[in-house]
């Protein structure tokens, strides 16, 4: 069966990799916005590295795609209401705040300063 | 006298913004000594390259599965220093924390050796 679809089986392999490494990413960041403490995050995380490693060597794609689909729907319920956003990525608290000013604009810092010169 | 209707004048007047030319290095009076600030300079800094070199390379090598020793500034995490996928997102993880950054999903699945990584930082203008 594997000799007819090869190529098929390749890429379907290749994006489950796709699915588990985007998986263990959201899973990892997951864990970092509960665990308030350096030495909690980083006991979650081994843990976390431990479960996908146990399911390091499973070959056969239809159980990988089951086991993917329980990692995402546990993902999904644990998913922290309240995560920690960079402040200026999207969904950030500076997101688009101060935008980028036409060029050619001359910007002269002297607030407060005006009279003297 | 005058010097008070004088600043009494200056403090309604409104200043216009003019557009200036694109060639910076015209002479001023009042201004040759403060520095001018263009608006493509409030763009955000964009870090040098070597001091990313050098703490991407620090970082790697605080990673506990890395051997120390082969880490190079060209090392492939996956063929040189034999890390996992999952490993791969683990230090992409730890250098977004060490740079202060947010790296989008899609493309941290690309970054998969130390040059990539170094030259996607140095790209990107709020990387601290």
């Amino acid at each position: 069966m594997s000799v007819t679809s090869t190529a098929g089986y390749f890429a379907r392999r290749a994006a489950q990799r796709e699915r588990v490494r985007i998986l263990y990413r959201r899973a990892l960041k997951d864990k970092l916005n509960w665990a308030v403490h350096r030495h909690i995050f980083y006991q979650d995380a081994s843990e976390l590295r431990e479960r996908f490693d146990a399911n390091k060597h499973v070959e056969d794609p239809d159980t990988i795609d089951r086991l993917i689909a329980d990692g995402e729907a546990s993902y999904n319920k644990w998913r922290h209401p309240d995560p920690y956003i960079v402040p200026w990525a999207p969904g950030g608290s500076k997101f688009t705040r101060n935008p980028i000013p036409p060029s050619g604009i001359e910007i002269v810092y002297n607030y407060g300063r005006e009279d003297n010169d | 006298m005058a010097a008070a209707a004088r600043s009494a004048l200056l403090n309604h007047l409104r200043v216009h913004v003019q557009a200036v030319p694109r060639n910076p290095s015209y002479t001023l009076s009042f201004n040759a000594i403060r520095r001018r600030f263009l608006s493509e300079e409030v763009r955000g800094s964009f870090l040098d390259k070597s001091e990313v070199t050098d703490r991407v390379i620090s970082v790697v090598k605080n990673f506990q599965k890395v051997d120390p020793s082969k880490v190079s500034a060209n090392a492939h995490f996956q063929n040189d220093l034999g890390l996992d996928s999952l490993d791969a997102v683990e230090i992409v993880m730890a250098l977004e924390e060490e740079f202060g950054f947010e790296i989008p999903d899609n493309e941290a699945d690309k970054i998969n050796s130390i040059s990539l990584a170094v030259d996607f930082i140095a790209s990107h203008p709020q990387a601290k």
